[in-house]
């Protein structure tokens, strides 16, 4: 059956130990998504395993967002199946930085916090243990001499790379990237692919980007997911980095 | 003693009033800073509105005879329509959003429209109570009772702490609703509860406070913190301390101008956005010494400032002791007359010294009670209408009050009284604005003269006509003792 060849597919650009005997943490069976029962996408099958760095390649309003939104559980499906393996606040989101609204006055370190929000009681201050964390977490991205800058005086790397910090925050099992490297400089997109590769390899964090620039995408993935015309292809990996 | 360190003192008469709009200054802020951020501040605006037209319709029923007439419940039933409009309003604005038609902008202006006509449209269908209605609608914090301020201070209270504890869903609902869902699931409650806070701290302010007062307290802080700070718990920090420096400053600027609170302190709050953008070139830190300067100043010179009052000199002190007593001239635009269920007043009939349509007025009792403080004083007080019928009421212009006397061949001295602000919207003081002076009209010298400016405590008053009397005995001891 041509769903479950799909299925494998993804499988099979991680081909290794790694995945086997792990479930999907994602996994998507002849879904339709869409708006107002208007399909966007249709016949969707897709798994992401535990350390799989996934990318999703296809033209603005294809319906890449439509895809992440489904998957995060903010947009139901039409049809279909979707299931997940843990929480939804295992998954570390991490939205494109211009979609935030730039009227908030919030450090850099303030943002990061948030990811840490599911876990601290209402009438608590910010644990000491979580204080910590953010400081580790601005380490591992490189950026902790920033922490008190204001979250919109940034560059546009350093701001994608703020928000991953946050979605590392939450602990995630996978992360979904909405266009990370868009409007990053040169210099930016290396560090950020860089640290997405980390993660896959050291922590076993599945990682699902997009982006529209398919030559990228296909530099760094393991495996590719393409929507074009309201359908989704598999592709095999072609290259990966290097850790 | 000086103004400021007066409206500080428990004991002061409008110390209650000055803790309420510190409350309002303090808590409406950080309400006010969300619907900012949210860029819904149209609804600090709108809601207010629909509170106002919820007080009005809510008195045109009791006029109707649908709702009871509560006497001193009235402010509870305004509460009830204000509480009860906002949260219709709320809900119903709520609705339309969720069926997403048309400009959330559009719904607010509209909604705003609407309320503003039909407050005017209640006021109009009930002209029996219409005087209470736009005061209620004015919201003269200044006539706050320490009942209203305990309810203030409950209701206001919770709005609190639920601020401070939900602070970190507020955040997360408010900038970015996709994590919120993944870490907290269905946001609505926390959209449904920061709605809520804000409905209730405005139904309860417009009845407490008036819509004006309660919109400016809700987005002039936060719009003024906004540019000298970058972290968030920094701007909920500074709009609140700005919201109380708006309250303290501009309840000490109407106190000391005499000048009516709520445009004042929005007055206030607009100048501190001014100056907070000023300030915004300078470094943090320059800016706030410079703001703690500022403050500095102001408290200084409101501590420098001392008011000498002196009392009327003894007749035999200026060497006269003849005095006219001019009829007080009244600039205030309303009649001041004592309530028709004035006792005295009947017994002024009886003993056939008034005519049955003669109303006695605050005018009357300010120039009987100087004139028997005068005589007290050792003078001889001549009536200008004794001499000629037509003497009218002299101003508190020397210059004219000596010409009109002259013209009348009065000679000696005189004493001219003017009142210029005169409101009992509580029965437990009224805000007077009045002048005296002692004018001698051979050279036009102003012997005394003396401005009378204050809220004037009437505690033991049950009704408007006595707190009436029981201000003119304060003021004219006030000038005689």
């Amino acid at each position: 059956m041509k769903s479950d060849q799909d299925v494998d597919e993804i499988k099979l650009t991680r081909g290794r130990d790694l995945i086997e005997g792990s479930l999907p943490l994602v996994s998507l069976r002849d879904v339709n998504l869409g708006y107002d029962s208007a399909p966007v996408l249709q016949n969707v099958n897709l798994a992401i395993y535990p350390g799989s760095l996934v990318g999703l390649a296809g033209p603005n309003g294809s319906g890449k967002t439509t895809l992440f939104r489904s998957i995060l559980g903010l947009l139901p499906i039409l049809s279909g199946s979707l299931s997940r393996v843990c929480p939804l606040s295992n998954f570390g989101y991490v939205p494109q930085s211009a979609a935030l609204d730039s009227q908030f006055p919030l450090s850099a370190s303030e943002v990061v916090e948030m990811g840490a929000y599911g876990r601290v009681r209402s009438y608590q201050f910010t644990p000491k243990g979580e204080r910590e964390r953010i400081r580790e977490v601005l380490n591992q991205i490189g950026l902790p001499h920033l922490a008190g800058r204001s979250f919109f005086s940034l560059s546009g790397g350093q701001k994608q790379r703020m928000l991953i910090a946050r979605a590392l925050m939450v602990d995630p099992k996978i992360m979904i990237l909405d266009e990370p490297l868009s409007g990053v400089d040169e210099e930016s997109r290396k560090s950020i692919t860089d640290l997405l590769v980390q993660l896959t390899r050291e922590r076993n964090i599945a990682v699902f980007f997009s982006s529209h620039d398919l030559e990228m995408v296909q530099r760094v993935a393991d495996g590719i997911v393409r929507v074009d015309h309201g359908q989704i292809q598999l592709e095999e990996r072609k290259a990966r980095l290097q850790p | 003693m000086s103004t400021l360190l007066e409206i500080v003192q428990p004991s002061y008469l409008l110390f209650p009033a000055l803790l309420g709009t510190l409350i309002l200054g303090l808590v409406c802020p950080l309400v006010g800073s969300y619907l900012i951020l949210r860029r819904t501040v149209f609804l600090g605006l709108t809601l207010p509105q629909i509170a106002a037209a919820g007080v009005a319709f809510t008195f045109w029923l009791q006029q109707t005879g649908f709702l009871p007439q509560l006497g001193q419940g009235e402010r509870g039933i305004a509460m009830f329509g204000s509480l009860a409009f906002t949260f219709l309003g709320m809900g119903l604005l709520g609705y339309l959003e969720q069926r997403g038609k048309g400009l959330a902008e559009g719904r607010l202006a509209a909604a705003y429209a609407l309320a503003g006509g039909l407050t005017i449209l209640f006021m109009v269908f009930n002209p029996v109570g219409q005087v209470e209605v736009l005061n209620l609608l004015k919201g003269e914090v200044i006539a706050l009772s320490r009942g209203e301020l305990q309810l203030l201070a409950g209701v206001f209270g919770l709005v609190f702490v639920a601020m401070l504890m939900f602070r970190r869903e507020f955040l997360l609902t408010s900038f970015d609703r996709d994590l919120a869902f993944l870490l907290k699931g269905r946001q609505v409650i926390w959209d449904v509860l920061l709605y809520l806070l804000a409905g209730l701290i405005i139904a309860f302010g417009v009845i407490m406070a008036g819509p004006l007062l309660i919109f400016g307290f809700l987005v002039l802080p936060a719009l003024a913190a906004k540019p000298l700070v970058s972290r968030m718990s920094s701007f909920l920090t500074l709009s609140a301390v700005l919201g109380l420096v708006m309250a303290f400053f501009g309840f000490y600027s109407s106190v000391s101008l005499d000048l009516p609170l709520g445009p004042t302190d929005v007055t206030l709050g607009c100048c501190l956005i001014f100056l907070a953008y000023g300030l915004h070139r300078f470094s943090a830190k320059i800016g706030v010494a410079m703001l703690i300067l500022a403050s500095a100043v102001a408290l200084n010179s409101g501590c420098a400032r001392e008011i000498v009052a002196t009392t009327v000199p003894e007749a035999k002190v200026i060497r006269s002791e003849q005095v006219w007593l001019a009829k007080v001239k009244n600039s205030t635009a309303l009649p001041l007359f004592l309530p028709t269920n004035n006792p005295l007043r009947s017994l002024v009939e009886m003993a056939g010294k008034a005519p049955s349509d003669y109303r006695e007025s605050v005018m009357d009792l300010v120039r009987d009670g100087v004139r028997r403080e005068l005589e007290q004083k050792g003078y001889r007080v001549a009536l200008p209408e004794d001499m000629d019928a037509r003497f009218p009421p002299l101003s508190s212009d020397a210059g004219g009050a000596v010409r009109v006397a002259r013209e009348g061949k009065l000679s000696g001295l005189i004493f001219v009284s003017e009142i210029r602000r005169w409101e009992g919207t509580s029965q437990q003081f009224v805000r007077v604005l009045a002048d005296f002076k002692l004018v001698r009209l051979e050279d036009g010298a102003v012997l005394w003269d003396r401005r009378v400016q204050r809220a004037v405590s009437t505690p033991s008053a049950t009704n408007q006509g006595q707190a009436y009397m029981d201000a003119v005995r304060e003021i004219v001891r006030d000038l005689f003792a």
